[in-house]
């Protein structure tokens, strides 16, 4: 039934390369001693929202940050294997971690805007970019905030503070600011646990729209969420990814006992 | 007996116990710090307000203090018949210094032997009369001394007496001729001093008649010079003591002459608001016991300035590095612990530490190398300002370190991983992101290096700061910024005119009105900074 609303899904099995946003090839990581992604192997569907579902802990935050190597942050972070995106495998010691970075935007968990006015937030990631002209600049912030569909609430008082901007409004101005730079992926960390059902609501249709433009890919904790949204799905156990399908197919006829039971919640 | 009587309170009442025993603490510690506050205030303000002049008359009789100095006027004596003839009375102008506390009186007194004041401690029951005396004048002169004596008349160099109400036009013209005297100097008699200096040196027959010529304008000049000295010389005030000991001024080394004690309330402010600005613009005069302190003002402000300068970029680089750079190693732990036991060591150790390697080493060094045509006399190789601050800015270094640290640390992960996560390198991060937002941690540390560095004394005097300096670190003369001058600084000039305070009341005074001011320096400076941070707190953390 669902199928009927969701068009042009394939199964994942059958993706092919130029269908392909991220390509994920045998992914060890280590924190330390700790092995946290175990040969994580999968593919994200261009254009398409893929979530990634699982038990805290259980490597989800830490494989989309080594789509943007943001795990480089930490102290005694090793990893291994291969994350291809545009054909060129982001792992390299060659790769430009500031270009791919502008490319792969990210959304954190908790709201961050930097203590600045709006539309210094959104130009932050263009002026490092180095683009400098005026008009530039506005006109990338206006595209940018009406992405995010919240030009209309502050087109009166861009170079207000960010932070008198309602939690809601913040998490939309963070999306602005990743959109303002075109990314091809769209890296989207719990981008909800911290606000409230409407605003949710509000970011999920943001979703959808923003597909067209960009892939998505979404941790999330609240299993509506992501058979609501996504059009694919990751489930995770302790550092392997145990099943990975199409939403329709994971969400109903689960092929792995253990996804069954953490989407019914049986445990977790 | 008091374990008994606390094991018998109940729990409500031992709360109670130990909230006032803590309050009685914050108690004892506000007296303290407002009883500082009124002592200085009140002790450095009464510097500047006019004090009455007293006619006292006291016995005579076993006088350790008056028999060296003091032969007594026979028929000043005999005037001023006592009952008894063993007694004699002296009558004296005095400020007087009344403390409470001890049957003594302070005088400050002057009389025909100590035209220029003197001080005189006497029993209450020597005392036989003391009597407001309303037509004595505090007479303050150009090098700093002051007459208390009864202004009469005006004496011009025609020996004629012109009333005293002439006194200010007949300043004015004197000032006149001091000013002529000084244009003849300076356009005359200099160059051709200069002029001469040069064939001297030259020493070749062809130059001798027109040497011959400069010398006979110099004397022409000089003879100038010299009958307008003798005439500005010849006007004089005369003034008596009193007893009537007669006395004269030149009139032209004479600053102000005021009535003490016949000033209205009005007039005591306007003295008063005259002596502040006379403190605030002019420099010490005799020996740092009057006059005022602007050289030591000025020297503190800018030592303090380009300490700033200096320790601000240093301080931040440095904890930048420790903070977000260096690895998490057990050097980096000992280097932090090492830099927060700086701030212990004691500050006379960083002085000998600013002679031994900044001003010897390091000046010498620069000497030999750029200003080996001078030496054996020092540039660089001796005590300046910029040594001074230096040396404080080592010694504020911990403070701006570890304040900024802290500062650094507050910053919150998210906002460094939401720059990376927008492509930012690492500096990019630090410069747009971390530091403004730990830029109120900065300023704490920059506050608190002011307040330090602006109230040391003890290295001070060791790499810089003297009693007295001839001239200001900054003046019209190329480069402009004379960071080899030495300096004077107020807590030096605090700690010598120290000295003085148990022979000069008034020095005493003036160690309290430069240590008021050196409080007053201090807050502002305080104030300032504390003002910008509470700007960039506003900008940067919230709203």
């Amino acid at each position: 039934m669902l199928k009927l609303f969701k068009h042009n899904i394939q199964p994942v099995s059958e993706l092919s390369s130029a269908q392909t946003a991220v390509e994920v090839n045998a992914l060890n990581l280590w924190f330390g001693d700790k092995h946290v992604l175990k040969d994580i192997t999968m593919r994200i569907p261009k254009n398409k929202v893929t979530a990634l579902i699982g038990q805290s802990g259980c490597g989800k935050s830490t494989l989309i940050n080594c789509f943007n190597r943001l795990n480089d942050l930490y102290d005694g972070c090793q990893y291994k294997g291969e994350v291809i995106i545009d054909g060129k495998n982001i792992n390299s010691k060659k790769t430009n971690v500031s270009r791919l970075r502008a490319k792969v935007g990210m959304v954190f968990q908790r709201p961050n805007p930097f203590p600045m006015s709006i539309y210094e937030n959104v130009c932050y990631g263009l002026k490092l970019q180095g683009v400098r002209e005026r008009r530039n600049l506005d006109d990338a912030v206006e595209s940018a905030l009406k992405q995010a569909a919240l030009w209309d609430e502050v087109k009166d008082r861009l170079f207000e503070p960010a932070m008198t901007l309602s939690g809601g409004q913040q998490q939309r101005l963070v999306i602005a600011r990743a959109l303002s730079l075109k990314p091809e992926v769209l890296l989207l960390d719990e981008p909800t646990s911290a606000l409230d059902p409407l605003t949710t609501l509000f970011i999920e249709e943001l979703m959808e729209s923003l597909k067209k433009q960009c892939t998505i890919v979404i941790v999330t904790h609240n299993m509506q969420q992501a058979a609501r949204v996504s059009d694919y799905t990751a489930f995770f156990h302790q550092g392997k990814l145990v099943e990975y399908a199409d939403s329709d197919t994971l969400f109903t006829m689960p092929e792995k006992k253990q996804t069954e039971d953490y989407i019914t919640g049986r445990y977790g | 007996m008091a374990k008994l009587r606390l094991s018998g309170l109940n729990a409500v009442q031992r709360q109670s116990l130990v909230i006032s025993l803590t309050a009685f603490f914050t108690g004892l510690l506000l007296i303290a710090l407002i009883s500082v506050l009124v002592l200085i205030t009140a002790r450095g303000g009464a510097y500047f307000w006019p004090k009455p002049i007293y006619s006292v008359a006291l016995t005579h009789i076993s006088p350790p203090a008056l028999a060296t100095d003091q032969v007594l006027p026979k028929e000043a004596a005999s005037k001023e018949t006592t009952p008894r003839e063993t007694e004699q009375v002296v009558t004296l102008l005095a400020n007087v210094f009344d403390d409470e506390a001890k049957s003594e009186i302070r005088l400050k007194y002057a009389d025909a032997l100590n035209p220029y004041g003197a001080q005189l401690l006497v029993e209450r029951e020597r005392i036989k009369r003391i009597d407001l005396a309303k037509n004595s004048a505090e007479i303050k002169l150009n090098d700093g001394r002051q007459v208390m004596a009864v202004p009469e008349n005006v004496v011009t160099p025609e020996g004629a007496n012109i009333p005293l109400a002439k006194l200010p036009q007949i300043m004015e013209s004197v000032a006149l001729i001091s000013d002529e005297i000084t244009k003849l100097n300076k356009q005359f008699l200099a160059p051709i001093h200069e002029s001469l200096s040069r064939f001297d040196n030259r020493d070749v027959a062809a130059d001798a008649p027109a040497r011959e010529k400069l010398v006979a304008q110099f004397n022409e000049y000089q003879q100038r010079v010299r009958s307008l000295e003798t005439q500005r010389d010849q006007y004089k005030l005369a003034v008596s003591f009193a007893e009537g000991q007669p006395f004269s001024i030149p009139i032209f080394t004479i600053q102000s002459v005021d009535f003490v004690s016949r000033l209205t309330g009005f007039e005591k402010w306007q003295v008063a608001i005259g002596e502040v600005f006379v403190f605030l613009t002019e420099s010490p005069k005799q020996a740092n016991t009057s006059g005022g302190v602007f050289p030591a003002l000025f020297g503190t402000v800018l030592m303090v300035f380009i300490m700033t300068i200096i320790v601000t970029p240093f301080g931040v680089m440095a904890a930048i590095y420790l903070s977000e750079y260096a690895p998490n190693t057990a050097l980096t732990t000992i280097i932090r612990v090492s830099v927060s036991n700086m701030a212990g060591v004691p500050s006379i150790v960083y002085g000998v530490f600013g002679l031994g390697f900044f001003v010897y080493t390091l000046g010498g060094s620069i000497d030999s190398l750029f200003f080996s045509d001078t030496l054996p006399a020092p540039t660089m190789g001796s005590p300046g300002i910029f040594w001074a601050a230096l040396t404080m800015a080592i010694l504020t270094l911990p403070v701006v370190i570890v304040a900024t640290e802290e500062g650094l640390r507050r910053v919150p992960e998210g906002l460094k991983a939401g720059s990376y996560a927008l492509g930012a390198t690492k500096i990019e991060t630090i410069v747009r992101t971390i530091l403004p937002i730990a830029s109120p941690g900065i300023m704490t540390g920059v506050i608190l290096a002011i307040a330090r560095a602006a109230g040391e004394v003890a290295p001070l005097m060791l790499v810089g700061a003297v009693k007295f300096a001839p001239a200001l670190p900054i003046d019209g003369e190329f480069p402009f910024l004379h960071l080899d001058r030495q300096f004077m600084h107020l807590g030096v000039l605090i700690y010598d005119s120290a000295f003085h305070s148990q022979t000069d009341a008034k020095s005493a005074s003036m160690m309290f009105a430069a240590c008021l001011l050196l409080l007053v320096v201090v807050f502002v400076l305080n104030i300032l900074a504390v003002l910008l941070r509470t700007r960039l707190r506003k900008r940067y953390l919230k709203g």
